[in-house]
């Protein structure tokens, strides 16, 4: 395993990590079927956190850590804001996946590309709208 | 024995693949990483073409649809944005499927996800071996797909 490919892995199990505690936090403001959906996706980015510490584990070093707190991009007060948030998370996910994409490990490129459809889906069930460049650092480029 | 050289297959460089052509040489062959490139082309023409077509036949899918359009019309612009054209050579710009446009709405709306669906997957099969850039570039389209295949799955765009 090239040493891209094992930091990538890390920078996806970062993403996931920040939206675990992400999810929490817009899990509070939500409810109804809003709330249920959170639980899903919060749910769905544990199961892709110990993909991937598995898989960092493989290769013989330590996954990062979660941190204790992330600060937000934005302050969430309001269900709106939450869903803004989700949104915002898929799409750091989304981002961070990609990452993958750009290693030398063919098949670590698959799977980034394949882990990204997911958190893409997600972002834009939040948000309401599709983009034309998933995860791509600015719309449109 | 220039002429002689021609091949059959259009004569178009990949940025990655520009390796010093010998002008005395004849058009080098085509490397796998530009046929990549150029089949992506040609897919995005077909969604196009298949999506035009779609919302003539059916006007009232037109408004559901015309976002996913617009998103592959981006696609198409970034993926012409990574050929190179020798001089007196042009990309075709026209689809090269010539798909006819099923009778119910349901079906037609199942025939753009199936084509959505195709074309996600025709994208990761070229991502392994080309450009890190390229790369990303065919799996953000993928994604992209994927995600119009969940629009084009929601219960009531069939029947709207």
């Amino acid at each position: 395993m090239a040493p891209d490919g094992l930091q990538a892995l890390q920078d996806a199990l970062a993403a996931e990590n920040a939206a675990i505690y992400g999810y929490g936090v817009a899990g509070a403001m939500l409810n109804g079927e809003d709330q249920a959906s959170a639980l899903t996706d919060w749910r769905l980015h544990q199961e892709a956190r110990d993909t991937l510490q598995a898989m960092i584990t493989k290769l013989g070093a330590t996954p990062v850590a979660a941190s204790a707190a992330y600060r937000l991009p934005f302050p969430v007060r309001d269900a709106q804001s939450a869903r803004r948030l989700a949104a915002t998370l898929e799409e750091g996910v989304t981002r961070a996946y990609l990452g993958l994409v750009a290693v030398s490990d063919r098949t670590l490129r698959t799977f980034g590309a394949l882990a990204m459809q997911a958190p893409a889906n997600r972002a834009a069930a939040w948000r309401g709208s599709t983009v034309a460049f998933p995860g791509m650092p600015t719309p449109g480029a | 024995m220039l002429a002689a050289s021609a091949t059959s297959v259009p004569m178009f460089l990949v940025l990655s693949a520009c390796a010093g052509p010998d002008p005395l040489a004849g058009p080098p062959p085509l490397s796998a990483d530009a046929r990549g490139l150029l089949d992506a082309v040609a897919g995005e023409q077909d969604l196009i073409s298949i999506y035009k077509k779609t919302m003539a036949a059916y006007s009232p899918l037109a408004s559901a649809l015309a976002p996913l359009l617009a998103e592959h019309q981006a696609h198409l612009t970034q993926l012409r944005a990574r050929v190179i054209e020798p001089p007196g050579k042009t990309i075709p710009s026209t689809a090269a499927a010539r798909p006819a446009i099923p009778g119910t709405r349901e079906a037609a709306v199942a025939g753009l996800r199936a084509a959505e669906q195709a074309a996600s997957t025709a994208q990761l099969r070229r991502l392994a071996a080309t450009s890190p850039s390229l790369a990303q570039l065919y799996a953000s389209i993928a994604a992209s797909e994927a995600t119009h295949v969940t629009v084009l799955s929601a219960r009531d765009l069939a029947r709207t």
